[in-house]
């Protein structure tokens, strides 16, 4: 068990060093001493300013969404007996998309009204989206069998999406903005984004650890878990909608992101192992810290240009994936 | 020991099977006989309540149909028809997973040392001690099986349902599971029952047979007194003639 430790520690000090290394760099980078001083809220009042009002507020959204899209693609993929489920895969990403172009088409996203209304649109796009996708999918298969599910959702999120695309053709003075949208960002958008997400984080992540044993029996399907005394309809009914909540608060503050909710299930299984008590929170830190990796190249590698996010987590996503996804895996 | 009474259940109201009586004494060993889709899966389900179902199942004078899915779960374990793992899971955290119905009810409940203990035990029973820590996704499909198994026994319950357990599995692995259920069936206050495709396989099993046909019992009693004809019947197939002709092909190879 000394080794299982180790491995925890190195992966709490891997999401520290990424934080710091986040808030440190950048157009003006602030060396180590005066960062931590700046984090105790010592040090010039000019270097405090930037760490606590720019860039530590973006490295926390980033964080959070990371850890969010991870925990709820872990729960997501248990629950549908799928490694390959995702969130997105649900509808919640074309949905949440869907919302945000509803205002920013109509113009409502102007000003400071805009500044709330954007990501609510997105949050309730991503709910009603899924719960679309659900009762559709209840009306079709009362057992809510996985594969139903799965195959509901993907049609649901190519038609959201072509709505969408509608949408942004017939207004193409907001096509632009509606891209960047979809492509994600973490930019400026103060403490506002981390106070919700924080605690909407937490709770879910409190409701699924709290029920970790239940999900590890969902995984091997509803019979099974049946047969060993669990209640796999009604659990997986609100655990969805949990996962939707989770994700939907965290595609509302920035954007459309993937891969991160795929990729950090995965890497976090193969090193914690499969039972969720494990791979939630390690799934949390490591997507965290992926996200925040991914946002610092964002606004780095180009500067003083920033690439959309999203593009960095598929760029770095897809093979990353391809390669986790077979290596170690068994040849048949 | 389990009583079954006028079960009839199905899929979409329509009844799959219908009305089926038959009783598991302590220590029986029940094979379910017949013809592809003539509801032997669908009675296992009505049995545990997973397809809506009328009628009655009781173990003891419990009603089975009406216990919440813990106490379901203390009672009867099932054995499911052998697949593959998709999640990374180890043998041991898979095993214990059959103590879930007994684990303190309520949320954050974890196994304690006596769900380890028994889960240890079942464990090493099937000879798996030495894989425990071995990811479910690495093992081979009769392994896998094995595993099952010991998560059934894991979850020590009275009775153990089997739908086409060994389907697929290569023959030592059959012979092997049969060997472990009828060891098992054997301790108080245990009984077995389940479905089979191989008749050899059945008979090797089962000290008791139910034959159905269309959803149907046409024969319950014991396996000795099976009565040829109506096997033949319900398969459309003279079997004892067919086995007869395994016995002399197995003759001519020298076995």
């Amino acid at each position: 068990m000394r080794k299982a430790a180790g491995r925890w520690a190195l992966l709490a000090a891997f999401a520290a060093a990424s934080v710091l290394l986040a808030v440190g760099a950048g157009s003006v980078p602030i060396p180590p001493g005066k960062l931590v001083a700046a984090l105790l809220g010592a040090g010039e009042e000019n270097t405090r300013a930037l760490v606590v009002g720019l860039r530590l507020p973006r490295v926390a959204l980033a964080f959070l969404t990371g850890a969010a899209l991870a925990v709820g693609g872990i729960v997501m993929q248990s629950v549908l007996e799928n490694p390959l489920a995702s969130p997105f895969g649900l509808g919640v990403s074309a949905g949440a998309g869907l919302g945000a172009t509803v205002v920013l088409v109509t113009g409502l996203s102007a000003g400071a009204l805009g500044a709330v209304l954007l990501p609510a649109a997105g949050f309730a796009g991503a709910v009603v989206t899924t719960l679309l996708v659900l009762a559709l999918t209840r009306a079709l298969d009362r057992r809510m069998s996985a594969v139903t599910v799965v195959l509901i959702g993907m049609v649901a999120s190519l038609f959201f999406s072509a709505v969408m695309d509608l949408m942004a053709a017939m207004s193409p003075e907001y096509a632009q903005r509606i891209g960047l949208w979809q492509m994600g960002s973490f930019a400026s958008r103060g403490w506002r984004g981390p106070a919700v997400l924080a605690p909407v984080l937490a709770v879910c992540l409190a409701v699924f650890l709290s029920r970790a044993g239940q999900l590890d029996l969902l995984t091997f399907g509803d019979e099974q878990a049946r047969s060993m005394g669990a209640e796999p309809r009604r659990n997986r009914r609100f655990l969805i909608l949990t996962v939707v909540v989770l994700t939907g608060a965290a595609v509302a503050f920035s954007g459309i992101i993937g891969f991160v909710d795929l990729i950090a299930p995965h890497v976090a299984r193969r090193l914690f192992g499969a039972s969720h008590r494990r791979a939630l929170p390690a799934g949390a830190l490591l997507g965290g810290s992926f996200m925040v990796l991914c946002d610092l190249a964002a606004r780095t590698l180009c500067a003083p240009r920033e690439i959309p996010i999203g593009a960095v987590t598929a760029l770095l996503g897809a093979p990353f994936f391809l390669w986790i996804f077979f290596a170690g895996r068994e040849r048949r | 020991m389990l009583e079954v009474k006028n079960l009839s259940c199905g899929y979409g109201g329509e009844n799959v099977v219908k009305g089926v009586t038959f009783t598991l004494p302590e220590n029986g060993r029940l094979a379910v006989l017949g013809p592809n889709g003539c509801g032997k899966t669908t009675l296992l389900r009505g049995m545990t309540g997973f397809l809506p179902a009328a009628g009655s199942v009781a173990l003891d004078g419990a009603e089975l149909l009406k216990m919440t899915p813990r106490e379901r779960g203390r009672a009867v374990a099932e054995l499911p028809q052998a697949g593959s793992a998709w999640f990374a899971y180890t043998v041991l955290e898979t095993v214990l997973m059959g103590r879930y119905a007994h684990l303190k009810p309520g949320l954050f409940s974890a196994p304690s040392r006596e769900d380890r203990a028994i889960a240890e035990k079942a464990i090493r029973r099937l000879g798996l001690w030495e894989e425990r820590d071995r990811p479910l996704t690495r093992l081979s499909g009769g392994q896998l099986q094995r595993v099952l198994l010991a998560r059934a026994f894991a979850q020590t319950p009275r009775i153990i349902l089997l739908d086409e357990p060994t389907n697929h599995l290569d023959l030592k692995y059959q012979v092997e599971l049969v060997r472990e259920l009828k060891t098992w069936s054997a301790q108080p206050g245990h009984a077995a029952l389940g479905v089979f495709h191989d008749l050899d396989l059945a008979l090797d099993f089962a000290t008791l047979v139910l034959l159905m046909d269309g959803g149907r019992a046409v024969y319950f009693g014991s396996a000795e007194d099976l009565p040829p004809d109506a096997l033949s019947r319900v398969f459309g197939l003279d079997v004892p003639a067919y086995m007869r002709q395994s016995r002399a092909r197995w003759e001519k190879i020298g076995g």
